[in-house]
């Protein structure tokens, strides 16, 4: 599996872009639009659908209604929205559960860098952890200590 | 009236040379402007940016905030720079309650820094030091980090050009958001940009000036209705009405 390498800021960044474009725009044009190369926005691309805030076909993206409600609605509201849909990525549900069942809801970074690196095939799996924190701390879900170099649920 | 850029000239020595960067800079800032200040690379729009707060003094001229002569240390005005630096061995939450230190301490600090980094979408990051944060995320605390001290004008210099196209696209957004709550400060924005489309996107008044020195060569009402439409092509009239008076 691979995982897409965007920030939560870069996807609902497209998102705001593809509905000044009337909710359904060509990703070879957007990228040009940007001056980026297509292989720049890909990433973001595959992040909104792995989030289910887009559908690809022949290379249009489209606007789902989740994204559409993520955009009309503030901030605060926002956050909500990301967080039932991060809550909802297979490797995500994965790792909030070995939180639950291990000591103290903590694992050490290394213990994570193996579990990622099980599922994710590269040689650069430091930068898919940062991005999946990204994501983790924007949804409340996963805390990550650089102190004590161990992730953790954040509770509510 | 907020405040007032009065006959603001700029001359700076270096080597026994003389450069005039700024000539007879003149406007007043009103409640509810969010202003964007174009125009050429070296024009001057930064030292403007930077006599306007009381960072820099003008040759001559002078800068009057609620008819008072701006001091540096104003806690009504706040800038917020392009690569603003964050205390690396401060968390997020250290690095704005910092700010608020002169004048807010313990629990009522922490509730404000709270307020703003909620305010920003920064909730979960609070704990996080700036060495693990995107560039985004950096930005907002520098948003966050400014409004907390809930100031009436805030005035960004190029707040978003080290960011990536759509991050960038992301939080200009977002900052709108927050323009748009009327609880929220500041009462005004002044930005510099060198991006005319963002400035169309952003602004509800354009000043534009000259190539060095600096003049005020147009200072545009931009009538669009809000949220704007990149794509609209009364969006793409301005636009190029802006560009054609840069020269
Ligand atoms: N402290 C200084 N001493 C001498 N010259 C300076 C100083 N600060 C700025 N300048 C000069 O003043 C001119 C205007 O600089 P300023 O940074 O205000 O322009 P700017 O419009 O912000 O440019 P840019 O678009 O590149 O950010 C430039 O030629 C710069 O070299
Ligand atoms: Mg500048």
């Amino acid at each position: 599996m691979i995982f897409p390498k965007a920030t939560i800021s870069e996807i609902i960044g497209l998102l705001e872009v593809v509905n000044d474009s009337g909710g359904i725009e060509d990703a070879a044009r957007l990228a040009a639009d940007f001056d980026l190369e297509l292989d720049e926005i890909l990433p973001s691309i595959d992040g909104a659908e792995l989030l289910g805030f887009v559908s690809v076909t022949d290379g249009n993206i489209e606007l789902t209604e989740d994204a559409r409600n993520l955009l009309e609605t503030g901030i605060r509201d926002r956050k909500k929205i990301i967080r039932d849909k991060v809550a909802g990525v297979g490797i995500i549900k994965e790792l909030t559960s070995m939180l639950m069942e291990s000591d103290e809801r903590k694992i050490s970074k290394k213990e994570t860098l193996k579990f990622l690196q099980d599922k994710i095939a590269t040689a650069d799996i430091e930068s898919y952890f940062r991005i999946i924190i990204n994501w983790t701390r924007h949804a409340g879900l996963i805390g990550y200590n650089s102190d004590s170099e161990e992730i953790c649920l954040i509770s509510k | 009236m907020l405040a007032e850029i009065k006959n603001i000239s700029k001359t700076f020595e270096s080597d026994g040379n003389k450069i005039q960067v700024l000539d007879n800079i003149n406007f007043t800032v009103e409640d509810n402007d969010f202003i964007c200040i174009v125009g050429p690379s070296g024009c001057g729009k930064s030292t403007l940016l930077r006599i306007i707060v009381g960072l820099e003094k003008p040759t001559s001229g002078e800068v009057l905030f609620k008819g008072e002569v701006i001091a540096p240390d104003n806690p009504k005005v706040a800038m917020v720079f392009q690569n603003f630096a964050l205390f690396p061995w401060l968390t997020v939450k250290e690095n704005i309650e910092l700010v608020l230190e002169s004048k807010k301490y313990g629990e009522e600090a922490e509730k404000v820094a709270c307020k703003y980094i909620r305010a920003v979408g920064l909730d979960g990051f609070e704990r996080v030091y700036p060495r693990e944060l995107s560039g985004g995320m950096k930005q907002r605390v520098g948003f966050a980090r400014e409004l907390a001290v809930e100031p009436v004008l805030l005035c960004m210099d190029e707040p978003f050009s080290s960011l990536d196209a759509l991050t960038s696209q992301n939080l200009k957004d977002e900052l709108l958001m927050l323009w748009a709550e009327v609880s929220m400060p500041p009462d005004a924005v002044i930005m510099v940009t060198h991006n005319v489309e963002e400035a169309v996107y952003m602004a509800n008044r354009i000043i534009i000036l000259s190539p060095r020195p600096g003049k005020i060569v147009a200072d545009l009402k931009i009538e669009l209705e809000r949220p704007r439409n990149r794509k609209d092509p009364e969006f793409y009239r301005w636009v190029d009405k802006v560009y054609s008076l840069i020269v």
